[in-house]
């Protein structure tokens, strides 16, 4: 059978081939390994598709197909990390460094987020409040570094300083935040039960948390008016938190504890300014713009830290992968609620809406199946060459194309009535997944 | 032969071996290993040596009967849809019965004379 040939005459045609091609891969400066790659990849695929024995499989038919998988395997697993190794090295590499660092939006957000998580006990808070606009920058000068390095770092190197180890986990946390840091509703969510939390804990004891409640009670007194300025914009969730308070057995009153006022003023105005934050964000994951001023010190657009932990300008490209990187992700956290739909999804829908408005603006009982009528109706004139046949005809051509085929060279076509004969030759035949060449063939068959 | 990129057909590398080349072409210029205008220098040797071995290495010969769905021909190609047909190879010692078939076949002058 003409099946036992291919192998061997497809073995003949790849040898040709790849003899053929060497010197143009020569002539292009390719490596010779290349070629054999090729030819290897050439043969893998050919025993992938299984259309025949070759002779480089292996003889038994029943285990030809784990060896032939596996190289093929290890192929696609080199060509797979080909690629990838090419990109790091060149492509990836501005993003490799850029990993570290984070916009000061993000970072703004973690820092945010971050600073309550971990303990919501007094201490947090407090890194909180240094970044309001106004009181944090005054307040503290030194913890507003004037040019804008990372807030995270920022954040890390000032828990650390202040806190030491006790605050490693949080550090850690605001690294790792850098990744969560998408998930702004859910940590708006955990801020909103933290603040529920903290008033918790004060309510069993402050006694406990003595040291730190010290160590920023004066940062309260002097924040204390601005806060409660704050809380008269607090809106509902501060009144809310407010009323919680109030309805509370046994508790005392709200002026005779400023400072749970005030925590509870950070707890909500955090909140708030989370809110007010992502609300106010443009689209493009840009910060506010800044307040209070210029930066003094002008030391590049986009600062980052270098591996001595110098703050190193970004280049043109670095930011803009940053950016990019930055809208993607924001681009999907927005896929979630349907704002930002795949393209395809997007324009059905906008297809959509475009047939309404055209349904709305001149029919409307339907578009569609006014335009079916009419078609049938100019089909029925010509009944001959009508739609039905086509229809069926390009659905077998789609089925036959997948299927079995035969590729050929015709040398006659002969037609007396409805009877047809030809005569084909240096033909490729595919059918029930085997594959056959001939040389020439003869074909009768009627219409 | 210095014009044997114009004198072959292309057909061929729908077959399974050309596009398993095609595939492997394909993975080579995904690495970056090679041009694409290499890798279509190698199909256009491809369709050389598919035509030259099918014609000068195969000897078989094989006859088939059915029933012609459809017919075309457009740009000397004929495309013909058979349907139940039977191939005979081997003088009949082989058959193989398929509900149907595509041919598609492009001139054998063309390929001999320019």
């Amino acid at each position: 059978m003409s099946n036992a040939s291919v192998g061997t005459v497809y073995e003949h045609i790849i040898q040709e081939v790849i003899n053929a091609v060497r010197v143009d891969f020569e002539e292009n400066g390719v490596d010779d390994g290349v070629l054999d790659e090729l030819k290897r990849g050439w043969q893998q695929k050919l025993s992938q598709m299984n259309v025949a024995q070759f002779p480089w499989d292996p003889r038994p038919d029943q285990s030809a197909q784990p060896p032939a998988n596996a190289p093929s395997a290890a192929l696609s697993a080199q060509a797979a990390a080909l690629p990838a190794a090419s990109y790091t090295n060149a492509t990836l590499s501005p993003q490799g460094p850029a990993q570290p660092l984070s916009l000061p939006s993000g970072s703004h957000l973690n820092n945010n987020g971050v600073a309550i998580k971990p303990e919501p006990g007094l201490v947090k808070p407090e890194p909180a409040i240094k970044e309001e606009p106004g009181a944090g920058g005054a307040q503290n000068p030194n913890q507003h570094p004037v040019y804008p390095t990372p807030a995270a770092q920022r954040a890390a190197q000032q828990l650390h300083s202040r806190y030491g180890n006790s605050a490693a986990a949080s550090i850690s946390a605001i690294h790792s935040g850098l990744q969560q840091g998408q998930q702004g509703q859910q940590g708006q969510q955990g801020q909103q039960q933290q603040g529920q939390q903290q008033q918790g804990q004060q309510q069993q004891g402050q006694q406990q948390h003595a040291h730190p409640q010290q160590n920023y009670q004066q940062q309260a007194q002097q924040n204390y008016q601005r806060q409660q300025a704050y809380q008269a914009q607090q809106g509902n969730q501060g009144q809310q938190q407010q009323q919680q308070q109030g309805v509370r057995p046994g508790q005392a009153p709200q002026q005779v504890n400023p400072q749970l006022q005030y925590r509870q003023g950070v707890a909500a105005s955090m909140q708030q300014r989370l809110q007010a934050q992502q609300a106010a964000h443009p689209p493009n994951g840009l910060p506010a713009a800044q307040v209070d001023g210029p930066s003094d010190v002008y030391d590049g657009v986009l600062m980052r830290r270098g591996p001595d932990g110098r703050p190193v300008e970004m280049g043109r490209v670095e930011i803009d992968n940053l950016l990019h990187a930055q809208i993607a992700a924001r681009a999907k956290q927005m896929e979630g609620g349907g704002l930002m739909l795949p393209l395809k999804e997007a324009t059905k829908t906008r297809g959509i809406a475009t047939k309404r408005e055209r349904a709305n603006g001149a029919q409307f009982d339907g578009v569609d199946d006014d335009l079916k009528d009419e078609d049938l109706d100019d089909d029925a004139i010509n009944s001959d060459l009508d739609d039905p046949d086509d229809d069926k005809d390009d659905d077998e051509d789609d089925d036959d194309s997948m299927g079995h085929m035969m590729l050929c060279m015709y040398d006659k076509v002969q037609r007396v009535k409805n009877k047809w004969k030809c005569v084909l030759k240096d033909g490729v035949l595919t059918v029930n997944g085997r594959e056959y060449v001939f040389h020439k063939a003869t074909g009768e068959y009627e219409w | 032969m210095a014009t044997n990129n114009t004198n072959f057909y292309d057909l061929y590398r729908h077959g399974s071996l050309g596009v398993s080349l095609t595939d492997a072409l394909d993975d080579l210029i995904g690495a970056e290993r090679i041009d694409p205008q290499l890798a279509m220098k190698v199909l256009t040797q491809f369709d050389r040596i598919v035509a030259e071995a099918l014609s000068e290495k195969v000897k078989a010969r094989l006859t088939f009967k059915g029933s012609l769905d459809t017919y075309r021909f457009c740009d000397e190609v004929w495309t013909f849809l058979i349907k139940n047909v039977t191939f005979k190879m081997d003088n009949g010692a082989h058959t193989v019965q398929v509900d149907k078939v595509k041919i598609v076949s492009c001139s054998a002058k063309r390929g001999d004379e320019k």
